[in-house]
């Protein structure tokens, strides 16, 4: 790659010598692993298992770098999460990278080298991969999608339809992190300070849960927080599900970025935490679980699914009040009057 | 009339509609009848009252007459027809059984205090219902609080389950008695009772439960009593240290609370008129039947708990009204706070172990009772504005409320109101129905109360919506319910409800001119809007103006904080704002960017940053405390004109520029008092001017004033007073409140107007 080139540019994705330069000093140099060949078509994987899980998801997360992550570790954790929480062990990864011309080439690298950080901590080979340039202004700097594959990791069989009436709903830590992370360093706000994404992997916090014999379902609240977990919940199983305010954790810097900007951390997203429905007898022992690992310590019990549907996601508030948790509009405008 | 062969005899048949049935209404055509020496017959049909009379014309004719001019107090009869009446009449006149086949006219009762002859009979040592808490009859006692369906019949109320003890029966079947057909009659030996519980005691004898309810709250307890249309949190309104726990364990620091005196002097209400100055508007709302909570102005020199409406002058009172409270007053002789019985926010309580429950870290003890309350209804409030007292909240005794619709509907609608001051009104042909207050409807035990009041209005006056009509908003749990329940849906914007409410009182072809202000609500333009003034009618309102825009930084957090009310103006034209937190750096930058900072032209929030800037009030704990203490504050405090600029219209809807207004109130060399004052009076002038202008453009002299800005009487009164100065006819709400909780009646009032177009 020559090295005056700073900034990406058409050339760089036109399939000549810029191309090949560009995924061997950026993309192969961080990503290098015995399954990647960034010269072969396809490749071979070795999966010791008749259990196979599959997952795909997107990223185009604006900054690309933010306090505590980046686009590029968020793409390993994303996906390699939703395999986590389905109970499965990640294995291989696809990435997709979608570069804006005129990407400075020193934060793609940073960004690729994130990434690859990322999936050394998850267990992961990146096994395959493409990357196309667009035009400027036809895209936010750089869009990555990842596939994951992993294999089931034995245990509980999970599912939304083993949820029962009376089942305890757990947070592995703080909640809305990421969301109030994000949000600041996107608006430019110049506040930092304690606020970090959560991003991470929370492979250990589902393996440990994996051998609750009561674990009934996980899910990584990211888009739309709990709440949105909850009415997914509420939806799939037909029952309600109360929350329950105090013992939802927030960590004290949210709390206050949510009260100044008045955003409701309960639709905040976090990157690094698993939301699990367990059998009420099984709790303390998840709890336990998760509290002994050092992404657990905010672990908590924070509601239970209900018999009665027909309000759909309560919150009990701290003083003795019930509001109802209403699913997200796409632009929640007030309603006080 | 005379239309039979023999002028001597007349037969008529008369069919009667109105407030007919629970009212006395029977019994009296039966005494009435005998009196006059009249054969025949009365009935009950569903919701209407049927009968005939035969006798000599005189007597027929004076029948006629005194029908209407004696009907019971609490009757409102309406002769629907009065025709000859043919085939055989029994010379001797009967009340025969209702007919539950007919036609659906039904008007549903409203709860009523106790009559002058039942309290005589409660306080009479001789009577068989001396001091019983439970004591009713035809002409008063509760009615919508404890009908479970139609027609009017103690099988279908919730006094289904006491048998009626001889001597009831008795009174019961005896068309002459005042109890001839009394649906919840009841005695201490067949009727409900009442039981006290505390940590120490359990009592269900009804003078002992009574004594120990009076003995703890003498001592300055927190008692939970269940009344008529729910339970009430009761304490001593003298006792600063009682309210202050009231106030604690409550969550609520600083809401007004309600106050309760004993009936004294000829009217009742000489203890009322030592904690208030009462016009005779106000003194006649509170003495009538339907003992509302009156908001009156409080005297300086009162004798009352100092916390009891913090920053306010004025105070809610009223008088008991049911026998149970009569007795409990007579006892503790003092006034006595009586706040809704519920969480904050949330439907009055209105069953034991409900209230078991969720008072018991709250109420010190119980007083509970076994006649099971249908569905709630809080206390009605009610305020002076422009003269007279106008409905705030309606509830007991106030609701149902019936009205004649000015435009018919092809088919049943259900209007599903707001979400804040829940309510809802069902409407048919011409009629429309508005429900008592139901609450704030973000909560679950709000919207169980709101699907229990759909399917009971429905069922009791037999009616099925065909239609829903909600609010424009999409997050409001109302509008969400409309979504889901399966019936096609309509949705108006909110304030288009608020001007059509207002139409739907006073309607009229002449072009209307109504100024909706309030809090916010969403627009047809999907900003929030909150400052606009319409002119034409119902189904075809046309938006002429509306305040200049600006942002209200952390949306909905605006509504319990006024700083940032105050800083979204503050901000708009560049000046520090004076208030809120020391560091607002990461709130401004929110708001330079638009993060969750919408747009609106809503007054309330004029309101409320005016409140902020001249009281320093950052934070409020109920809705409308910043304008409320506003008002107060204003007092006696002269005012220096100050004009709002007018920006004519380019695009047909004028702006009215605040900054003018903003500026005064930044005036820190101008006393607080001052400022308020100032700030009401340029609002009341800035209607003026735009009335004006609208009188010149659009030949507008009929002027309404909605939303629930215009609770607010200083700016009311003033505004009426300038408008009828001026010429122009001043038109405001009179039975419908004009704050949210009238959404309803004016969303049924703009359907029935689209869709007759």
């Amino acid at each position: 790659m020559n090295p005056d080139d700073k900034y990406i540019s058409l050339a760089h994705g036109n399939g000549g010598r810029f191309m090949r330069e560009l995924i061997a000093d950026v993309f192969a140099r961080h990503l290098a692993n015995p399954d990647l060949d960034t010269s072969a078509d396809a490749v071979p994987l070795a999966l010791d298992s008749s259990e196979v899980l599959f997952t795909t998801d997107g990223f185009t997360v604006q900054p690309l770098e933010f306090p505590g992550g980046d686009i590029g570790s968020l793409a390993v954790h994303g996906t390699c999460n939703d395999l986590a929480v389905a109970g499965a062990i990640p294995k291989y990864l696809s990435l997709n990278a979608f570069i804006e011309e005129g990407l400075e080439i020193a934060v793609l690298d940073r960004i690729v080298a994130s990434l690859a950080r990322a999936a050394t901590e998850c267990g992961v080979h990146v096994a395959a991969g493409d990357t196309k340039v667009l035009r400027r202004g036809e895209g936010g700097g750089l869009y990555l999608a990842t596939t994951g594959i992993g294999i089931h990791a034995g245990g509980s069989d999970l599912g939304m339809d083993h949820i029962r009436s009376g089942d305890a709903v757990l947070t592995s830590g703080t909640l809305g992190d990421h969301g109030v992370a994000v949000m600041l360093a996107r608006e430019q706000f110049g506040l930092s300070g304690d606020l970090e994404s959560d991003a991470a992997s929370v492979l250990p916090l589902t393996r440990a849960a994996m051998a609750i014999p009561g674990l009934r379902f996980m899910r990584d609240p990211t888009r739309g927080g709990v709440a949105a977990v909850a009415h997914e919940l509420r939806q799939a199983t037909g029952l309600g599900v109360r929350l329950n305010q105090s013992a939802i954790p927030v960590r004290d810097p949210v709390v206050s970025v949510c009260e100044q900007l008045g955003y409701d951390p309960y639709y905040l997203a976090s990157e690094g935490r698993v939301i699990a429905v367990v059998d009420a007898d099984d709790a303390l022992a998840l709890l336990a679980a998760w509290r002994a690992l050092p992404d657990g310590a905010d672990a908590a019990i924070i509601g239970q699914i209900d018999p009665e549907p027909r309000h759909g996601v309560v919150l009990e508030t701290e003083l003795g009040g019930e509001r109802i948790l209403e699913e997200l509009e796409d632009d929640p405008l007030p309603r006080i009057c | 009339m005379a239309d039979r062969d023999d002028a001597a005899t007349l037969a008529r048949h008369i069919v009667l509609e109105g407030r007919v049935q629970g009212v006395g209404f029977r019994p009296f055509v039966y005494r009435l009848a005998r009196e006059l020496n009249l054969g025949g017959w009365v009935r009950n049909d569903v919701g209407r009252v049927s009968l005939v009379v035969q006798g000599s014309a005189d007597a027929v004719r004076q029948f006629c007459e005194d029908l209407i001019d004696r009907a019971p107090p609490l009757a409102e009869p309406r002769i629907v027809s009065d025709e000859a009446a043919t085939g055989e009449i029994s010379s001797d006149f009967s009340i025969l059984d209702s007919d539950s086949a007919a036609d659906a006219h039904i008007f549903v009762p409203n709860d009523h205090d106790t009559c002058s002859d039942c309290l005589a009979e409660l306080h009479d040592p001789d009577d068989r219902r001396h001091r019983y808490p439970f004591i009713n009859c035809t002409n008063c006692g509760p009615r919508y609080t404890l009908i479970t369906a139609m027609p009017y019949d103690r099988a279908n109320t919730t006094m289904h389950g006491f048998a009626l003890c001889p001597a009831c029966h008795d009174e019961y079947t005896s068309p002459a008695d005042r109890r001839f057909h009394a649906e919840p009659v009841a005695c201490p030996h067949c009727g409900p009772s009442l039981h006290f519980r505390s940590e120490t005691h359990d009592i269900r004898s009804n003078d002992d439960a009574l004594a120990a309810a009076v003995d703890a709250l003498c001592a300055g307890q927190i008692v939970a009593v269940r009344g008529i249309g729910g339970y009430h949190l009761l304490c001593d309104a003298t006792s600063e240290h009682a309210v202050q726990r009231l106030r604690t364990a409550k969550g609520r620091p600083t809401k007004p609370l309600a106050v309760m005196f004993p009936p004294a002097g000829d009217d009742g209400l000489d203890t009322v008129r030592a904690s208030v100055d009462l016009t005779s508007d106000e003194a006649a709302s509170l003495a009538g039947t339907r003992r509302p909570i009156v908001l009156a102005r409080r005297r300086a020199d009162d004798a009352l708990a100092p916390s009891i409406a913090p920053g306010l002058d004025e105070l809610g009172v009223f008088l008991p009204y049911s026998p149970l409270h009569h007795l409990l007053m007579a006892a503790v002789q003092r006034p006595l706070v009586a706040t809704s019985g519920n969480v904050s926010g949330e439907p009055v309580l209105i069953d034991i172990d409900d209230a078991d429950t969720r008072l018991a870290r709250v109420a010190d003890a119980f007083v509970h009772h076994d006649r099971p309350i249908a569905r709630p209804a809080d206390d009605p409030v009610m305020r002076t504005l422009d003269g007279h007292p106008r409905p705030i909240r309606l509830g007991r005794g106030t609701a149902p409320l019936e009205r004649t619709l000015p435009v018919s509907l092809d088919t049943p609608v259900l209007a599903v109101g707001g979400q804040m001051k829940g309510a809802i009104a069902l409407a048919f042909g011409d009629r429309v129905v508005v429900s008592p207050h139901i609450g704030e409807m973000d909560s679950p035990r709000s919207l169980e109360v709101f699907e229990t009041l759909v399917s009971d209005l429905q069922s009791l006056y037999g009616v099925r919506a065909e239609r829903v009509v909600c609010d424009a908003h999409p997050g409001y749990a109302t509008h969400r319910w409309g979504r889901r329940c399966g019936l096609p849906l309509t949705t108006v914007a909110h304030h288009h409800a608020h001007a059509s409410a207002l139409w739907g009182e006073h309607p009229g072809d002449d072009p209307m001119l109504v100024f909706t202000w309030d809090g916010v609500g969403l627009g047809t333009d999907g900003t929030l809007w909150g400052g606009e003034t319409f002119v034409g009618r119902a189904g075809a309102w046309r938006r002429i103006a509306s305040f200049r825009p600006f942002s209200l930084p952390g949306g909905e957090r605006a509504g319990r904080e006024p700083w940032r009310s105050a800083a979204g103006l503050c901000w708009e034209v560049d000046r520090q704002c004076p208030v809120g937190p020391s560091d607002a750096a990461l709130v401004r930058q929110a708001w330079q960017r638009g993060v969750n900072s919408p747009t609106t032209s809503a007054v309330g929030r004029l309101f409320d940053a005016a409140a902020a800037i001249v009281l320093g009030i950052e934070a409020v704990s109920h809705e409308a405390e910043g304008p409320m203490r506003l008002e107060a504050a204003a007092g006696v405090a002269g005012t220096e004109p100050v004009s709002l600029p007018v920006e004519p219209a380019t695009d047909g809807v004028a702006i009215v520029d605040w900054a003018p207004l903003l500026f005064r109130i930044l005036d820190h060399r101008i006393n607080p008092a001052q400022r308020a004052a100032t700030f009401h009076d340029a609002l009341a002038r800035n209607i003026l001017d735009q009335a004006r202008r609208a009188r010149a453009e659009f030949g507008a002299t009929r002027v309404g004033l909605g939303g629930g800005v215009f609770q607010n009487r200083r700016l009311t009164d003033q505004a009426a007073h300038r408008l009828r100065d001026d010429g122009f006819t001043v038109l405001l709400a009179t039975s419908v409140p004009c704050n949210d909780g009238g959404l309803c009646f004016g969303q049924v009032v703009e359907a029935a107007a689209g869709s007759a177009r």
